[in-house]
């Protein structure tokens, strides 16, 4: 019998062989690569072998404008798109849930825009941010102005207003349904007690869902929040289409920027390690606080 | 009773108001798509202009240089969103089986590395991996734009805790049967996991269709390009107009459309996977 469990036993390492072989190649070599590189001096083309530089990598970037004028780009972005993104995904859930009807279908619409790949939706809001574009008819038709062009994709901070926007619209949807699943979980049972012990809606939905929720809640947040500091394509697509650089010069597209136009791989792999670092320490963060907001019913 | 009926008007009224935010956009690259650039620049814009473009859509397949590149770069998307999805939903649930229904020793180590790897951005391994891919010269082919994306963490874990659930009944008495171990998960677990294994590959199908950064650093020769890279190409080059980039953007997004359309739950559920309780 203990051979049978023994044999079973190497089955199931055998499964895990290709994952362990694939992870360690493509995900844990990278990292000690790039850790490896960014203490090393080696431009892109050169054949020379890289020259151990110490830390001379982040002392550049902690001291090149450019660098923190990339945080600061990522940095709006990742705030300006983080609270509109988790308060609207959640309340609009909660209007989608306490709806008798057509549930399906709001949840369908709002979903569509995640459908479209980030370039088309970054060359559809392009046109939408024309000077002549709907954007601009649209704000002066709400601030009751006429023929003013706002300038969204010239302006430094309509531009990251811009951006911000086509990221919102794009992934609303998408945390409004994690949202909805989020509630559906919560029992009927608990609900139905409090309404019959007087609980308005408001009240049901402050005292019972909201926290209830908090693990889906706090899993929103740090999915926002990672996403946003990884953002690229609507970046990249608006800057090849003529608008300015420097306001929207994410992390991101920083690194892909210093890499392939600079050829410096080695700057590249040190903001690569910050990148990481940052985006670990948060996700490490979140480990912590679901583990003590564990909520049970 | 006059309460209730206004707040619920209140909630339809921010309801349809978003839903119009959320759907314009997505009208305007249709209606554009079939507009001249004078009727798109118009002010107000013309939502029914009356006017049948289709020229747009020629003028996209076609390219400007008239060497019809389009439906090459939506054949090279097609096979790497394919390839990538198969491959994923293979090894993932391989995987998966073998952390949810095996004891070994390391398999709690294998799990959390695997868990980890989860947490890294793509963004940050991108140049070291680029750097990878020339070496094993992969760069400009599909298999550079397919291997390194063939198996993600997320996949792994969401096949393990789909299988853990899995009856262990059913998988002892194939083994009583006299089926060998990969028999079991070849004619029992795959047969039996349908709806995680679909939900899985329309998962990775949107984002390889949708990944821009990864096929920007590895493809070289226009005729290897995907999709999103022929339209950043097309949509910044002079002699495109509007109308032509709208044309393009819809014949991109048709296919995920029907995709979507056909398979809503898969696409809705791979979002509600996230709000599960994890163990």
């Amino acid at each position: 019998m203990r051979g049978v469990e023994r044999k079973k036993a190497l089955w199931g390492f055998i499964f895990t062989v290709p994952a362990i072989v694939f992870f360690a190649i493509f995900n844990l070599y990278p990292i000690l690569y790039a850790i490896w590189m960014s203490f090393h001096r080696k431009d892109l083309l050169s054949l020379k072998p890289p020259r151990f530089v110490n830390l001379a990598n982040y002392v550049y970037l902690f001291t090149s404008e450019s660098f923190w004028n990339s945080l600061k780009a990522t940095f709006i972005f990742a705030a300006g798109t983080f609270v509109p993104m988790v308060v609207l995904s959640l309340a609009f859930a909660a209007l989608i849930v306490s709806r008798k009807r057509l549930q399906r279908f709001l949840q369908m619409v709002y979903y569509s825009p995640a459908v479209l790949s980030s370039v088309v939706a970054a060359s559809i809001w392009l046109l939408m941010f024309d000077p002549r574009g709907l954007a601009n008819q649209f704000l002066n038709f709400l601030l009751n102005t006429k023929g003013v062009d706002y300038r969204w994709l010239a302006n430094e901070n309509m531009l990251r207003l811009a951006t911000i926007i086509v990221y919102f619209w794009k992934y609303v949807g998408y945390f409004t349904i994690i949202f909805v699943a989020g509630m559906a979980s919560v029992p009927r049972s608990v609900h139905e007690a409090a309404t019959i012990d007087g609980a308005t809606k408001g009240q049901d939905f402050w005292y019972i869902t909201l926290p209830l929720i908090k693990p889906t809640t706090l899993l929103v947040c740090v999915m926002t929040t990672i996403q946003c500091l990884r953002t690229f394509s609507t970046q990249y697509l608006f800057v090849q289409g003529g608008a300015p650089l420097k306001p929207i010069d994410v992390v991101a597209l920083s690194i892909y920027n210093t890499a392939i136009r600079d050829h410096r791989i080695d700057r590249a792999s040190a903001m690569s390690v910050l990148l990481l670092l940052i985006i670990m320490s948060l996700s490490y963060l979140q480990m912590k606080i679901s583990k003590s907001e564990e909520v049970s019913y | 009773m006059v309460k209730r009926f206004l707040t619920s008007s209140a909630a339809w009224f921010f309801l349809i108001i978003f839903a119009i935010f959320i759907l314009t956009p997505i009208a305007f690259m249709f209606t554009a798509s079939i507009m001249s650039s004078k009727n798109i620049t118009k002010i107000p814009y013309p939502w029914f202009s009356g006017e049948f473009r289709w020229q747009n859509y020629w003028q996209a397949i076609r390219g400007n240089d008239g060497k019809f590149l389009y439906p090459r770069c939506i054949w090279n998307s097609f096979i790497v969103a394919t390839m990538t999805s198969i491959g994923t939903v293979f090894l993932c649930s391989l995987t998966g089986f073998g952390l949810a229904k095996y004891k070994f020793k390391g398999r709690t180590i294998v799990l959390l590395l695997i868990l980890a790897t989860m947490m890294i951005p793509f963004e940050a391994i991108m140049i070291p991996l680029y750097l990878i891919v020339m070496n094993l010269k992969m760069q400009d082919t599909y298999a550079g734009l397919i291997v390194p994306l063939i198996m993600n963490a997320f996949g792994v874990f969401m096949m393990r805790q789909f299988l853990i659930t899995f009856p262990d009944e059913l998988i002892d008495a194939a083994r009583i049967d006299g089926a060998s171990e990969f028999g079991i998960y070849l004619r029992i677990i795959l047969p039996n996991s349908t709806p995680a294994l679909a939900t899985l590959a329309v998962l990775t199908f949107r984002s390889q269709w949708d990944n821009l950064i990864w096929p920007l650093l590895i493809v070289q020769s226009p005729q290897k390009r995907t999709i999103p890279l022929y339209i950043i190409q097309f949509a910044t080059e002079k002699y495109t107009n509007e109308g032509a980039m709208m044309a393009a953007a819809v014949i991109a997004s048709i296919p995920m459309f029907i995709l979507f359309f056909t398979l809503t739950n898969y696409f809705l559920s791979g979002a509600e996977l996230f709000a599960a309780k994890k163990d």
